[in-house]
């Protein structure tokens, strides 16, 4: 990744410049010398937060302002890191409501330091692992070869092994776990979280793995509740792009394995089919099938407004749009 | 300036209103667009994952057909505006993928070379239009009207593609609200996620994910909030009621499509952008359109 | 206070314990890992870089099978080392690590025409997925085994102590479990000592948090034999600052798929070391690199801690950045890549020494205590070596179970160590705090027992832990004496472990009247192979140390030189 001017247009960019937020900024905003305000949420302060003036050191990590802190003002802060070089996965936190690891990001000149959401807290910014470590191990996270091993080195090639080589990046480190807005609705859904996913497809996305191993795994993932918000991928410290090259080849799979947990994506597939464009009326009949009736008022109201157009989805008119999606649907471009 | 024009199937569909205002503001600002009319559906979340091959045919075709008009290619829906990115990324990258979709699109006489600039209406406000000849269109600042900017996730992430930045850097719509007359208000959903991906299966996340957001928006002073997906509109707007309930609290909190909110400020009547059609009703903000019968008009 | 009773107690999750874990479960016999960290997570394994290709796999010529074994001996180990066990050990990787690994399902980086990439040279190595970066799949696939295998983990929990039964012989191990403050007493009727290469006893130490050598005091206070203490590696590469940056390494060794290496230039500029060019038979040219840059020191080009450079200037950034992880600490810095170069200092690196070991039982010299990987006097900083140690300590253990005694442990050496334990979290001292306390400690070291030793810094370094031990320790302030999660607490239980290990290392340091390899005496500046070409061992002699000496057989490698300046000796 070397610098270079974006070749997108500049709307999309608008703030970064303005904030000092590139990584360029971030690390040449403050100089030797200055401080920096840290609050740290505490445990025995009745989760307030404590505060801390820590003297700034050139290219100081949040790990840096925590280790000061703990040298000469508080000793009893609890926190958690192991190798200081984004590899062990456990310094996890929430700076400025933002999941970074401790030490790879950047201090800023003020600072709110947070636990990981969506874990339970053991005391100060340390968090239980076992939920994630529980989910993980469920999806039973090894490869059952469907052919033997013969000998080193087996036949395999890099583009075989493309999506589950990222996934390998991943570090366990659950800042994509703390991010997930699904996952914070605890259990309103069975979402297994990014992390876990990412770590299932390791071995899931292995081409050496046998597919009625994988299959047993997918049953436990509620992966289409996943809103595709990419919110995992925006704090992931690996850069993993968990949403297109983990989660999507998971319902890629699922869906081939487990067509009965993919029926709306199927669904959708067959409306795209049969008109060329969505209509989200004929889409809900063919997800929920009855059991829409049982939401007459809301399909009332929406009558009314001209939100839906029962005509329209009933009576379906062939369209240039239609025409060509059958086709391409039909039979689409061969990918290797 | 000429586009080529995507509106999607929930322009065409559930938030119709979107495709009229956005039709009306484009001949106020001076933008001509040739609406697509035969391109499909780009596939929403759920074809890229169960189809990749039919994913980036459709799209690519999209973008082969924006190209054989020469014509950039302005959409208005964060998803479509995500998927045809991605598309157009892998087309670039992957000569085979190309190899194989061009082949599967010459029946209908489409090729595609990879040169469809892709720009959602948002950005065209900033990059085509400018922010100059924006202020010298106003006719009716929205002055007083305090305005929460809901931006929906797909053209905000994922960071380092696409030029997109780390979110909370975000301050497109604020801006341009400001530039409309606008007070943005700062609140905690700004690019949070409204949920809809998984709404046809599963009403309750998004009903729970956005229920947050539009109360914190409320807490914040907002009078309306707006945003540049129709699929968050729907959400927002087509679920509110079932959100009052979940939540126990009334909202009423009028979303507007972005669209609507520059025609407010252009001169452009409420009725005349389709706001009546939603499903919160929008009358307080009939106090910001423009009085002048001269100013409002016919398109 | 919980009560476990097991086959096999290990301590220490990294390659060796983990391995030896697999091991020891596949034939039957039920292991218990006590890891200070999480599996998988922590340790010095973690850190593994790439893989050398040993012997004649996967096209090594003869000649580069040949450079494997050289490098082993000689480079790694300035010829401290058992040649005949190194051939075993080379013969076993050759025949068996790649093939387990892989046959477990580590992905060993391939191209898209299914070629393992390697980096070329006199010795060449692959790498777990990306190198730079293999310790992590590869400790993650050890950690997704042993839950596979259902192997029972402690973790987050620390070895406090080892437990002997009235005769000496150990059958247990006292811990302590930080998460919730709990004892907990493993009873077994073997333990394997496996707590790594690392110990982080200095400012800069390329030790993860939680190393405080504990696996040398234990073993030593239970009466084991030590073995070449005083020598140790040091990085040369790793990021000058910031501090937490300190295990950043600007990796000098070849990268996957190219023929270059990074270099290194002093304060004026001038390139002083590039691996492929002034150290190409070695594969981790670290102590070359130490010569190299001692003498740019001495010249006052550069310091110890800092004021030279290292990066990848003379590269194409997707030479470095298609295999490599090398190309992180850049742009995370926003530096320009790879036209910036980074400031860089050295970091005390693995110890070669440690606890002794007969490599034929992988037994230490305390009846039920067995040794696997780095923290044995044996072997030195390769995940192979250590993987190697966890086959054999299995096999070993396998072979005498049956004629292993048990006795009890005394109740009293249990409540010894409650009490011990209970008083240091009571601490009602106005001093320090623990964590002041251990970074005192490592200052002391840095200052006196540093790159370059001294009789006279080494022998004021052992008064001032007299001071610490007496005067320091004692009157330790540890400010919450909650029992959950409280590091003060881990930490003062730490730094008393520091001070055994530091006061060893001092001594030992004192005794080997040479320099040899990273081992810089100025008083003694030359390789001495008349004298001490031999293991420097520590007995432990009432409540000091005596010193004993034990020459190493040459039958493959040998020095070919009897006295020479150190710095001018390539290895």
């Amino acid at each position: 990744m070397s610098i270079t001017p974006s070749p997108y247009g500049f709307a999309r960019y608008l703030g970064r410049d303005e904030n000092h937020d590139t990584l360029a900024a971030r690390n040449t905003r403050l100089s030797r010398g200055q401080v920096i305000a840290v609050e740290i949420k505490r445990s025995e302060q009745n989760g307030s937060f404590q505060r801390f003036h820590v003297p700034y050191e050139p290219r100081m990590r949040v790990l840096d302002a925590l280790n000061w802190i703990s040298e000469n003002e508080a000793p009893d802060l609890a926190y958690r890191w192991i190798c200081g070089s984004k590899m062990c996965g456990t310094c996890g936190v929430r700076m400025n409501g933002r999941e970074v690891l401790a030490c790879w990001e950047a201090v800023e000149p003020e600072m709110k330091i947070e636990p990981l959401r969506n874990l339970p807290v053991l005391r100060d910014l340390v968090v239980d692992r076992t939920p994630f470590e529980k989910k993980v191990a469920s999806f039973e996270p090894w490869i059952e070869r469907r052919k033997n091993y013969t000998e080193f080195p087996e036949a395999l090639t890099h583009k075989e092994m493309k999506d589950a080589a990222k996934a390998l990046d991943c570090i366990g480190c659950m800042c994509c776990y703390s991010a997930c807005p699904v996952i914070r609705l605890g259990a309103v859904t069975d979402f297994a979280g990014p992390a876990p996913l990412v770590q299932l497809g390791q071995t899931a996305l292995d081409p050496r793995n046998d597919p009625a191993k994988i299959k047993r795994s997918l049953t436990q993932t509620g992966i289409f509740n996943c809103v595709s918000c990419y919110k995992c991928e925006e704090v992931c410290p690996a850069h993993i792009p968990i949403v297109s090259q983990v989660i999507e080849p998971l319902k890629t799979k699922t869906a081939r394995l487990l067509p009965h947990l993919a029926k709306h994506s199927l669904a959708l597939r067959a409306v795209v089919a049969a008109r060329g464009r969505v209509d989200p009326t004929a889409l809900l009949l063919r997800v929920q099938g009855l059991r829409v009736l049982a939401k007459i008022p809301r399909a009332l109201r929406l009558l009314v407004r001209g939100k839906i157009d029962p005509i329209k989805t009933f009576i379906r008119v062939k369209t240039a749009a239609y025409a060509a999606a059958h086709r391409i649907l039909s039979k689409g471009p061969e990918l290797e | 300036m000429k586009f080529a024009y995507y509106p999607g199937c929930s322009a065409r569909s559930t938030c119709a209103e979107l495709n009229e205002a956005t039709h009306l503001v484009a001949r106020r600002l001076g933008l001509e667009l040739v609406q697509l009319d035969s391109a499909t559906c780009t596939g929403a979340r759920e074809l890229r994952a169960i189809d990749p091959a039919a994913f980036y045919a459709l799209n690519i075709r999209i973008l082969a057909l924006a190209e054989r008009e020469r014509l950039p290619l302005m959409t208005v829906c964060n998803t479509c505006t995500l998927n045809v990115l991605d598309a157009h990324a892998a087309f670039v990258n992957d000569p085979s993928l190309a190899k194989a979709v061009n082949e599967c699109l010459a029946p209908e006489g489409l090729h595609y070379s990879g040169r469809t600039r892709i720009s959602h209406f948002l950005w065209v406000l900033y990059e085509d239009i400018g922010e100059a000849r924006l202020r010298g269109l106003i006719v009716n600042p929205l002055s007083g009207m305090t305005v929460a900017a809901f931006y929906g996730c797909h053209i905000t992430r994922p960071p380092l593609r696409y030029g997109f930045v780390d979110s909370r850097n975000n301050i497109a719509l604020e801006r341009l609200a400001k530039i409309l007359g606008c007070q943005p208000i700062d609140y905690s959903g700004r690019t949070e996620c409204c949920g809809f991906h998984t709404a046809a299966h599963d009403e309750k996340v998004a009903i729970k994910l956005t229920g947050q957001h539009i109360a914190s928006a409320k807490m914040g002073g907002a009078k309306a909030m707006v945003t540049p997906c129709p699929l968050c509109h729907t959400v927002l707007d087509g679920f509110q009621r079932e959100i009052e309930k979940d939540m126990s609290e009334k909202l009423d909190m009028p979303i507007l499509h972005l669209p609507q909110l520059v025609g407010l400020a252009l001169g452009l009547s409420p009725e005349a952008l389709r706001i009546d059609r939603h499903m919160v009703p929008a009358h307080a903000l009939a106090d910001y359109a423009a009085r002048d019968p001269n100013l409002i008009g016919k398109p | 206070m919980r009560k476990i009773t097991t086959d096999v107690a290990v301590i220490g999750g990294g390659a060796a314990g983990c391995y030896a874990a697999l091991c020891l479960h596949n034939k039957g016999i039920k292991p218990l890992i006590i890891c200070k960290g999480l599996v998988g997570k922590s340790g010095a394994s973690l850190f593994a870089g790439n893989l050398v290709l040993s012997g004649r796999l996967l096209g090594n010529t003869e000649e580069q099978a040949k450079n494997t074994a050289e490098f082993l001996i000689k480079y790694h180990n300035q010829f401290l080392i058992d040649q005949q066990w190194a051939r075993r050990c080379g013969e076993w990787i050759e025949k068996n690590y790649y093939r387990e690994l892989e046959e477990a399902g580590l992905y060993f980086r391939r191209d898209d025409e299914g070629n393992i990439v390697t980096s070329p040279g006199k010795i060449r190595s692959i790498a777990a997925n990306v190198q730079g970066n293999s310790g992590v799949p590869f400790m993650d696939l050890r950690r997704k085994q042993i839950l596979r295998a259902g192997i029972e983990r402690l973790e987050e929990t620390t070895a406090t102590a080892l437990l002997c039964d009235e005769d000496g012989r150990v059958g247990g191990v006292f811990c302590l479990d930080i998460l919730n403050g709990e004892y907990v007493v493993v009873l077994a009727k073997a333990v394997i000592m496996a707590t790594g290469y690392s110990d982080r006893l200095h400012v800069r130490s390329t030790g993860t948090r939680e190393m405080s050598a504990d696996g040398i005091a234990l073993a030593w206070r239970a009466g084991a034999t030590l073995v070449n203490m005083e020598m140790q590696w040091w990085h040369t590469n790793d990021a000058a600052y910031p501090p937490s940056w300190q295990r950043i390494q600007i990796y000098p060794n070849p990268m996957l798929g190219s023929e270059k290496s990074a270099r290194m230039v002093n304060a004026q500029g001038e390139e002083f070391f590039n691996q492929q060019r002034d150290d190409p038979l070695a594969f981790g040219p670290y102590t070359v690199q130490l010569k190299a840059l001692a003498k740019q020191v001495h010249a006052g080009k550069a310091s110890y801690e800092g004021g030279y450079y290292a990066g990848f200037d003379h590269c194409d950034p997707k030479e470095v950045e298609t295999y490599t992880t090398y190309a992180k600490p850049f742009h995370q810095l926003g530096l320009n890549f790879p036209g910036d170069m980074l400031e860089t200092a050295v970091t005390s690196h693995y110890r070669q020494g440690g606890i002794d070991v007969d490599i034929a039982t992988m037994r230490s010299s305390v009846p039920g205590l067995y040794v696997a990987g780095g923290v044995g006097g044996h072997s030195n900083g390769l995940i192979a070596l250590a993987t190697y140690d966890g086959f054999s300590v299995a096999e070993s253990i396998a072979n005498n179970l049956d004629g292993i005694p048990s006795k009890d442990i005394p109740q009293q050496s249990i409540d010894r160590e409650v009490k011990r334990l209970s008083f240091l979290r009571e601490s009602g001292g106005n001093g320090l705090s623990p964590v002041q306390l251990k970074e005192k400690i490592r200052k002391m070291m840095w200052k006196k027992a540093g790159v370059e030793k001294n009789e006279s810094d080494l022998r004021s370094a052992l008064s001032d832990i007299e001071e610490i031990r007496n005067h320091v320790l004692p009157d330790v302030r540890i400010m919450n004496k909650t029992k959950s999660v409280n590091y003060e607490w881990l930490d003062a239980i730490d730094a008393v472990n520091m001070l055994d290990a530091c006061e060893l290392i001092v001594q030992s340091s004192l005794e080997r009247k040479e320099s040899r390899g990273p081992f810089f005496r100025q008083d003694f500046p030359l390789t001495d192979n008349n004298e001490w070409l031999c293991a420097n061992v520590l007995k432990k002699s009432g409540n000091g140390v005596r010193f004993e000496r034990r020459p190493y057989e040459l039958p493959f490698f040998q020095p070919g030189f009897a006295l020479r300046d150190n710095l001018e000796v390539p290895w």
